[in-house]
This record gives C-alpha cells, structure tokens and sequence, in this order.
C-alpha cells in the first residue's frame, strides 16, 4: 500500500493508478502513431475490466504497458502501491500475469507442461540451483490440472508444442496466475481459438478471476462477453478512454448498447479531427 | 589398436566442445563461430601459462576455461546489449581472438616440452597405478599412460555431461533453456533474457575452451590455427548424437553428444587409416553436417523442429 499522506482513500484502494500516460511509436516517421494520448485510469482491487475498441485503437498499448513491454514518454503508473514506471518488462513480473492473443507466445513448446509451469511457478522470484521440478510440485501440478477437465493432467510430460491452442491458452491461463498476479492482463487470449475452445477458456477465466477475485484487464472484441463478464468496461478510441462503465450501469448494458456505441464512434471518424477534438471534450 | 585408442581419447576431449557448441545450438539456436576463437583461447593461456609461467597445470587449465567464459560473455553482450546479429557478432569475436591469441602466446605455436601438464600427470598415473610400462587389451600393447589418459577424459567428458545434465533442469537452467525457446514468454514470467543469454553463452565457450586447454595439453602443444573450424566440428557430434539417440529427452540429447564427438573420431581415425588426406578433414566434415542437416527433411522424417508463430 502507498504510504503517501495525499492519498485519498479511494486511490489507496486502487491497484492500478495510471496518471497521464503517453506513448508515441516510430516519432518523426510518417508512420508515427499515437496509441496512448494521456491515460488516466485507476482500478481498484479486485477488480474485472473489460476492454474494448477498434483495431489499432490502443487496446494491447495499454495492457503491454502496464506489463512494461515499453517504457512511457510520458506519466507515471502504480501497481500495488509501488511505483513501476522505470521497472523492466521482467521486474513488473513479480506483480503481473498475462497471457497473450497467440497460443504460441505464453509457452515455450520445446519444454514440458510440467516444466512450463515450474518455471511460472517462479515467476518473479531469484531463480538458483534447486531443482526445478520434485515430487510436490509434479503432485499439485496434476490435482491443478485436472482441474481443466482436459485429460492433460497425464500428459505432463509431453512438450507443451504438441497440445491444441485451446489446451495451450488454458495452461497458460493457469500458469499465470499460479502465483496470484495482482494484475492480470488477458489480450484477447481466446481470439486465436476454434468457437468451442474459447468459450472453455472463457468460462476457465470467469471461473479463476472470480473465485480469486483477481484485478482484471481484459481485452475482447466479442461483445457478448463483454456483457456478460466482468464489472466494467472501457472502450477505447485512438489511444484514448472514450468510455468508461461500471456498477449498475454496466450491469444494464447489452450488447445493442455496445454496438450503438460503436456505431457512434464510427460516425465520428467520418468528421473532421477538430470537431471530433471538441465533441470528444464535451462527451467524455 | 593405438590409432583407434587415440581417436577414443580424442573424441571424449573434444565432446567437451561439442558440448559446449550444444549449449549455444540447442539452447539459443545460433551457430556460434565464437568457439573457433574460444578453442585456441583456452589452450593458448594454458600453454603460455604453463610454459611461460610454471603454472600448475589445474589452474592453467581452470584459467584456459575462464578465458574462454570471458569470450562468451564477450559474445553475448554484442548480441545483446549491443544488438549484433549473433552470427556476426561470433565472427568479430573470433577474429580478435586471432590477434589476442597470439599476443598470449608470443608466437603461432607453443609447444609443451615436457614441462609438467595434465597429460604428463595423467601418464605418470597410469604408470604407477598399473605398475608397468604398458599392458595387453585384447592382445594388444597398449602404454599405462595412454590407458590412463583415455579413461581420464573419458571422465572428464562424463563429468561435464552430468553437471549440464543437472545444471539444465534447475530453476535457473530451465529458465535459461526457456529464453532460447520462447524468450517472450519466459520475460513475461520475470526472467532478464538477455543475462541469460550472456550466461549461457558464457557456459558455452567455456566448455569450448576447457576442450581446447585439454586438447592443447594432449597432443603436446597449442597452435594459432587449431581452432579453425571447430565449430562445424562441434555441430558434427551434436547432430550425429541427435541422430544415434533419436535426441527424446535432455540426458539422451546430452549422452547423445559425447557419442557423437566419440563416433565421428573413430570414423574419421579409420578413414584416416585407409588413405584419406588429412588435408581434406574439415571438407569432409563440413559435408557431413550438410548432409546431415539437409538428408532428414529430404527423407520427410525430420524430428519436428520448433513450432512458431
Ligand atoms: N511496439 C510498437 N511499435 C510501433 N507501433 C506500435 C507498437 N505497438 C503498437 N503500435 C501501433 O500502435 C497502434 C495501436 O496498436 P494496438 O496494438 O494497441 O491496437 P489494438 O487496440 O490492440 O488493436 P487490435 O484490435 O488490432 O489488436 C497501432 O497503430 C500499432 O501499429
Ligand atoms: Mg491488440
């Protein structure tokens, strides 16, 4: 907890404080763009996000840089009360579970199952010369994964390349929060799956985050599960929050709600970017 | 008989460099012509240590194989902090090894001359744990000190194997064979890639120079140019021990090496003894990984290399 006496309590409560967040890509280029323009966002603890928003509109920005994917040009960003705007991609690990649109990223296929998740098992903390897999471990890792229901709890010697996307994205799910992250960054982790496989991930990720009660970012571009998971929803528009919706409101939303509003931001591509400047200020 | 015990005696000290090319092939998947460089490091110091020095030949072997550590780490801050393309940074590597290795040396070629080494100690060993001079394998006069040396290195070779064996199924082994398979994912769970990298690097040239320091105190000298394609060399017996242990598991891909770097020396003694020109080794050898990186995916049987995105 930050011990900083102009704290007000909801921001103690915050897990995630990100103050004025700014990142430009390629500067100078014709291909310069500018995915984050100032964020601003507090999460409290335990709270489940749902983040939406157009192709490039600064949706993976956002989740890799609260991973620390990359450094900010500009503000600051807490998580869990410390201050990890400087911290590297690796430190911010100790703090952060994520798992990646593509199956192929969140493990590595040469290795084992069991081997994938001794190493999740240590995310964050010094790694030495103890074994890395034992008995205990081998145990707790077939009781965790016969909780998939996927059969793989007497495969874990197999080398994790050989599994499905959706069995692979369900491990991965599991290892990153092995260790309980105080932040979990989901970047549309089921994109990449047949409609059957991602529907078990999805309902594997209301399962894990609820029961854990896990401080959340989730990025989707399905809509009916931004309705029917998590307890707020941010979409996002050219490196901006041009929404932001919680409690109750959330609640009520449907997915005809999210597609007018969608269809609202489409509009408004269609004006010029000073009108859009002025609506956006009078809108948001 | 002799010809053979010798290439066996070979194969075991050069196993340490096929272990050491192991490291950097199979764990980060790079070729790295650093080992050419890093083979003559370590017989080079040794050399000038233990000729120019009086050194004890432990520690001048100790200290050949933290030269060759020192290459590797060189190595890999060029890949890594620097951004060079790994191959490219193995090869500016290896070319100021030639300079800085005959700086170490004073000359091209440094001869042991009797003076105190492994080898010499090895011999006296055998001769005062067998008690005479030489004793019948199979029929045939074999010196007490050959004897003794081949089973040394083979030791040696044993020793090193297991230690990797153990090294790479700690947490921080695991991590770092992770950071050649999936470095994004293995950042993600915390680890610095790149020191990983440094050290695995590290790891791998200093086995390389061990084999060389070794190599150097065997056949009685250390030369500028016995480094000069070692690492093909070292891909041989990898691939080769790929090929005899079908490679399923770590230990076998280990194992599998040693086997490798034995068997190609024993090919190559008794290709030697039916005429071929020593001169044309290295084109052959050279081939030999051609073919044997090439003929598996021609037959349509190739072991499933990494799948990626
Ligand atoms: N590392 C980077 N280097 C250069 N440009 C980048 C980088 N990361 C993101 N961008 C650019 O920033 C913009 C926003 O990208 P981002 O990936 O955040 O979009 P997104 O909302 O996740 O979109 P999608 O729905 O397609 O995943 C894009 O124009 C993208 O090309
Ligand atoms: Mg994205």
């Amino acid at each position: 907890m930050s011990a900083r006496a102009d704290d007000s309590p909801a921001a103690v409560e915050a897990m995630v404080r990100v103050r004025g967040a700014r990142k430009t890509f390629n500067v100078g280029s014709p291909e310069e763009v500018r995915p984050m323009q100032g964020i601003d966002l507090d999460i409290p603890a335990g709270q489940f996000v749902i983040v939406l928003g157009g192709n490039g509109s600064g949706k993976s920005t956002l989740l890799n840089g609260l991973a620390g994917t990359f450094r900010l040009d500009e503000g600051t960003i807490e998580i869990d009360g410390h201050d990890v705007t400087r911290w590297p991609e690796h430190r911010r690990a100790s703090l952060v579970g994520r798992v990646f649109q593509n199956p192929f990223s969140g493990t590595a296929p040469m290795m084992t199952i069991a081997e994938n998740f001794a190493l999740a098992a240590r995310r964050g903390r010094p790694r030495g010369l103890g074994w890395a897999l034992n008995a205990p471990f081998r145990d707790e890792l077939r009781d965790r994964v016969r909780g998939l229901r996927m059969g793989l709890e007497d495969r874990i010697d197999t080398a994790i390349g050989a599994l499905s996307g959706g069995q692979r994205q369900a491990l991965t799910l599991l290892m990153a929060t092995w260790i309980e992250p105080r932040l979990l960054l989901l970047d549309e982790h089921t994109a990449a799956l047949d409609p059957k496989s991602a529907d078990q991930v999805i309902a594997l990720t209301d399962e894990i985050v609820s029961s854990r009660r896990l401080t959340t970012l989730m990025v989707t571009h399905a809509m009916q599960q931004a309705v029917n998971l998590g307890d707020r929803i941010l979409m996002m528009h050219r490196g901006n929050v041009l929404h932001d919706v919680s409690g109750p409101a959330k609640r009520r939303l449907r997915v005809d709600d999210l597609l007018a509003r969608f269809e609202d931001v489409r509009r408004r591509e269609l004006l010029d970017e000073g009108a859009a400047a002025l609506l956006e200020r009078s809108y948001v | 008989m002799n010809l053979l015990l010798g290439a066996l005696t070979l194969g075991f000290i050069l196993s340490l460099v096929g272990l050491g090319v192991w490291v950097s092939f199979r764990i980060f998947k790079v070729a790295d012509i650093t080992v050419d460089g890093s083979l003559t490091f370590g017989a080079a110091v040794t050399a000038a240590l233990v000729v120019g020095n009086g050194t004890n030949p432990l520690a001048a072997t100790l200290a050949g194989m933290l030269a060759g550590m020192l290459a590797g780490t060189v190595t890999g801050l060029l890949q890594t902090r620097f951004k060079i393309d790994p191959l490219l940074s193995g090869i500016l590597v290896m070319t100021a090894l030639y300079s800085v290795n005959l700086r170490v040396m004073g000359r091209s070629n440094v001869p042991f001359l009797g003076k105190p080494s492994l080898q010499t100690w090895c011999e006296e060993l055998g001769r005062a744990v067998l008690g005479a001079p030489s004793v019948d394998v199979f029929g045939w006069p074999v010196a007490a000190g050959d004897l003794a040396v081949v089973t040394l290195a083979g030791l040696a070779a044993v020793l090193v194997g297991s230690v990797l064996w153990w090294f790479f199924r700690t947490d921080l082994g695991t991590a770092m064979r992770a950071s050649g398979d999936n470095a994004q994912m293995i950042r993600a769970l915390g680890a610095d890639v790149e020191r990983y990298r440094i050290l695995g690097l590290a790891l791998s040239n200093g086995l390389v120079a061990l084999g060389g320091s070794l190599l150097a105190q065997y056949q009685g000298f250390a030369d500028a140019q016995m480094g000069i394609g070692m690492v093909v060399w070292g891909l041989a017996s990898v691939i080769i021990g790929e090929a005899l242990t079908g490679a399923p598991s770590l230990g076998f891909s280990i194992v599998g090496t040693i086997m490798g770097s034995v068997f190609f020396r024993e090919l190559v003694a008794i290709a030697l003894g039916f005429g071929l020109n020593p001169n044309d080794l290295k084109l052959v050898t050279a081939a030999f990984v051609f073919a044997a990186l090439v003929l598996p995916s021609l037959l349509g049987r190739g072991r499933a290399q990494e799948v990626r995105p």
